[in-house]
């Protein structure tokens, strides 16, 4: 897959970030709708669809290197970001060599990987990296298999291990979250870890979710999509550091609030893994600035009905109240009542 | 309200069990529980007491603080096989802390029985400097080693027997609402 | 897949081995400990579908299974042993794992009868893992088990029922062991009997059960609106075969969690395999989740 990387942007302090118009266009709109609410969003995890996101099985794109960038200083600051409990080391191994054969599948010009048997060659072109190691042998590589691969992959990761009719989160890479904590969740069991999120819990949203995820099969990957906003292009909005972004929230005002607030896109993969059972969990986060998201005439229209019309508990816990009439207010002038088609793609070529 | 809190129910032995070991952080069993069945052995905190000479099956021993009946708790658990059932009554914070001790010995949840006694106060974690603050009553406290003020959310980690606290006004410095007592 | 039948050996008199490859030499889909597969086995009149258990590593070459010739097998058991030769080609799904070993646990007690034996043999190729294994056969089968097993004071044989004293041996095991047990119903409710017995919690107690079946009796739908009828056969979905024959009902996790597929059933009575519908809506029957439900009635109509 053709793919042109930028060699470097930032995610937090200047804030660098941008997206060009290609990146603009592919990025992932959350919203089919005028209206927004939870539901079992899960459809198969196969090539192609709706967004240009879904073509590869792990999405690598222009900020690739700003991206792993940004998660080696977060880990350089607090390593416990990354962790896995000591009963999942098959689920490491299985996660290694889950990613590294697709990236080097779907990339090929970026990524490779040779095997001679348990020897493995793996080149990473966009990080300047030459790894021979041993599958299955841990103090071949410089970190455990988990935190090696998953420093090379955007987006934040889970390793769930399945027991007892349940999904636990036994494991995780997590630097780029929508303020949860893996050092305090890890461990925990499927509505546990989801404890937080209100209106769900009263639909039966995460039984249905928990039984459909108890049945994944393997070679059989599902997706879905989620949604918050971010004040700048932070990656780590973590509790942990919530003094050092929650300021930058507060300083959002209207004058400002096209250029810094931006809306951000989890899409959500899940894999059965062959050896350990478990299930991986990949949150891949999309970040765009509002005011490139008015670029495309019909994600501003409903950009403006979605947020007007939240219900307010959704409002609340996605972090919005503060700011919410501000990004309403925004694109409240792109919105000339017209009638919009469902789906997600922008309708658009060009910027 | 979050959705992972804990529920309480009453304490009751289980019929199903060959074997029960209930520890409490209060200084005696629960009533009437030496009517009930034989093999039960019931492990209590009576400070200044006299301390507990051995470990055999049976009865009631007086650990001298809350520290020690965990720290033995383990070796206990390790000699012990199928069919054990365990109990533990007292704070929030140390029944989770038994329960742990419970699951590492290869205890499942549904061989645990946890019962909350005594005031309403939680252990808290600060998300910003890891630190454990004990015994707190009411959902704003600060952080006694970084001084974050902290707002105690409902969301519970049962691995570190403590409920997360996050700073209260990081958005903006100094505007901290009116703190609530936990009545649950 | 289509693989091949690349050995086939005799355990005992009436266990057969055989060793599944791919037709070209690509790698299959590995198949973790506890997995299975199942085979469409070729009949005069019909194909049979069997789940076996995979008793080779999850990243061995080749699947290798065993399969034990039923007496009074409907055939499909009966055609591997008589019928089947080296080189011939099986229609084999990927495997599937409804028997992982509980990796929190410290230690595994694994309790198993005849051919209940094969997940287990998965099980004993993970390096490092902490067992006591016991295993109950036919006199004459013992030598042929011991070639599959390691030796050592961890596995021990049992020819007759005398010499496996269930109770003691569950009483005496610590709190960190999971008990596994797969063989025969009777063997397996036995043992699990004993361990309620003797206080077991049954969140550690683990049977094999290949799951049930996906698909069901065959029904006919007609769906009033598109004026159309259509016959959904044993092994596929409502939704599989409106969508083959041109129509485009809407679907979206095609495993019945997210609601999106719901009909409304106008007459017959729908068997609800979903996890969507309230207890009430089920009840009701008027209403269906087409990628995973079926018909209790030979027939039903539905509002499309």
């Amino acid at each position: 897959m053709k793919l042109s990387l930028k060699p470097q942007e930032t995610f937090r302090d200047d804030y660098t970030y941008s997206n060009s118009d290609e990146a603009i266009l592919r990025f992932p709109f959350p919203f089919p709708e005028d209206n927004y609410m939870y539901s079992v969003n899960m459809e198969p995890h196969v090539r192609g669809g709706a967004s240009p996101v879904y073509n590869a099985v792990f999405d690598i794109d222009e900020h690739y290197v700003g991206d792993m960038a940004d998660r080696a200083i977060t880990l350089d600051q607090d390593p416990l970001r990354c962790q896995v409990l000591p009963h999942m080391e098959t689920a490491e191994w299985d996660t290694l060599e889950l990613l590294m054969e697709n990236l080097a599948n779907d990339y090929p010009e970026h990524f490779s990987l040779t095997k001679n048997g348990d020897e493995w060659h793996w080149i990473n072109r966009p990080l300047d990296l030459d790894q021979k190691f041993t599958f299955g042998r841990a103090e071949t590589l410089p970190f455990g298999p988990f935190e090696y691969i998953t420093r090379q992959v955007q987006g934040d990761f889970s390793l769930q291990d399945q027991r007892d009719n349940n999904l636990y989160m036994d494991g995780g890479m997590v630097t780029s979250q929508a303020d949860w904590s893996l050092n305090f969740d890890v461990g925990m069991s499927f509505h546990e870890w989801h404890g937080p999120v209100p209106l769900a819990h009263e639909s039966g949203v995460f039984d249905r979710a928990l039984q459909y995820l108890l049945r994944m099969q393997y070679g059989k990957p599902v997706r879905r999509l989620n949604w918050t906003m971010t004040a700048n292009p932070r990656l780590d909005t973590s509790p942990e550091n919530y003094p050092l972004w929650g300021p930058e929230k507060a300083a959002i005002t209207p004058e400002n609030v096209g250029h810094r607030m931006c809306l951000r896109v989890e899409l959500q993969t899940l894999y059965r893994l062959p050896r350990s059972n478990a299930i991986l969990f990949s949150i891949r986060g999309y970040l765009i600035r509002l005011e490139e998201l008015a670029k495309v005439k019909k994600w501003a229209v409903r950009m403006h009905r979605v947020i007007r019309d939240l219900h307010p508990q959704i409002a609340e816990y996605k972090g919005l109240p503060r700011y919410r009439q501000y990004v309403v207010d925004y694109f409240a002038p792109h919105d000339d009542g017209r009638v919009l088609n469902s789906g997600i793609g922008p309708e658009q070529d060009n910027i | 309200m979050s959705k992972n809190r804990p529920v309480y129910e009453p304490f009751a032995l289980e019929p199903s069990g060959r074997a029960h070991l209930v520890v409490t952080s209060l200084d005696a069993p629960p009533e009437g529980i030496e009517d009930s069945f034989d093999n039960i052995e019931v492990w209590t905190v009576k400070h200044n007491g006299p301390g507990v000479p051995v470990l055999a099956a049976g009865g009631v021993r007086p650990f001298r603080s809350t520290t020690e009946l965990l720290a033995q708790l383990g070796h206990r658990l390790g000699r012990e096989t199928a069919g054990l059932r365990f109990y533990a009554i007292g704070s929030e914070a140390f029944i989770w802390d038994a329960y742990n001790i419970g699951v590492a010995a290869g205890l499942h949840s549904s061989e645990i029985s946890l019962h909350r006694a005594g005031p309403f106060v939680r252990r808290v974690y600060c998300s910003h400097c890891r630190t454990m603050i004990e015994d707190v009553p009411a959902n704003i406290v600060t952080c006694p080693s970084c001084e974050a003020a902290l707002f105690v959310r409902d969301h519970f980690s049962r691995r570190l027997a403590a409920f997360m606290g996050v700073k209260v006004d990081a958005e903006v410095p100094g505007e901290i609402p009116a703190a609530e007592v936990f009545t649950s | 897949m289509k693989l091949k039948i690349e050995a086939i050996g005799q355990l005992t008199s009436g266990i057969r081995k055989f060793t599944l490859a791919p037709v070209d030499g690509s790698p299959l889909p590995r198949a973790g400990a506890g997995s299975h597969v199942v085979l469409e086995i070729p009949g005069p009149n019909r194909v049979w579908k069997n789940a076996y258990s995979i008793t080779s590593a999850a990243d061995a070459p080749a699947y290798e299974i065993m399969v034990r010739r039923v007496e009074k097998s409907r055939g499909g058991s009966a055609w591997l042993h008589d019928h089947a030769k080296v080189g011939d080609m099986l229609e084999v799904s990927p495997p599937q794992n409804l028997f992982a070993p509980q990796r929190k646990a410290k230690r595994h007690l694994l309790l198993s009868a005849g051919i209940g034996i094969t997940p287990f043999l998965s099980y004993l190729k993970l390096p490092g893992l902490a067992y006591e294994m016991h295993h109950c056969c036919k006199p004459e089968d013992e030598a042929a088990f011991r070639t599959l097993l390691p030796f050592g004071p961890q596995v021990t044989l049992h020819t007759s029922r005398n010499t496996l004293n269930l109770e003691a041996l569950l009483k005496r095991q610590k709190l960190d062991t999971h008990l596994s047990v797969c063989g025969p119903e009777s063997f397996m409710d036995v043992v699990l009997a004993t361990a309620a017995h003797v206080g077991w919690p049954a969140a550690k107690v683990h049977k094999e059960s290949f799951g049930g079946a996906t698909g069901g009796e065959p029904f006919v739908a007609h769906l009033k609106r598109s004026g159309m009828t259509v016959n959904v056969g044993r092994e596929e979905s409502l939704l599989d075969v409106m969508e083959a024959v041109g129509l485009t009902p809407p679907c979206l996790c095609r495993g019945g969690a997210c609601g999106e597929c719901k009909l409304t059933v106008l007459d017959g009575v729908p068997a609800h395999h979903d996890h969507y519908l309230s207890e009430t809506e089920r009840a009701a029957n008027n209403a269906i989740m087409i990628c995973v439900s079926r018909a209790k009635t030979p027939e039903l109509v539905l509002d499309f």
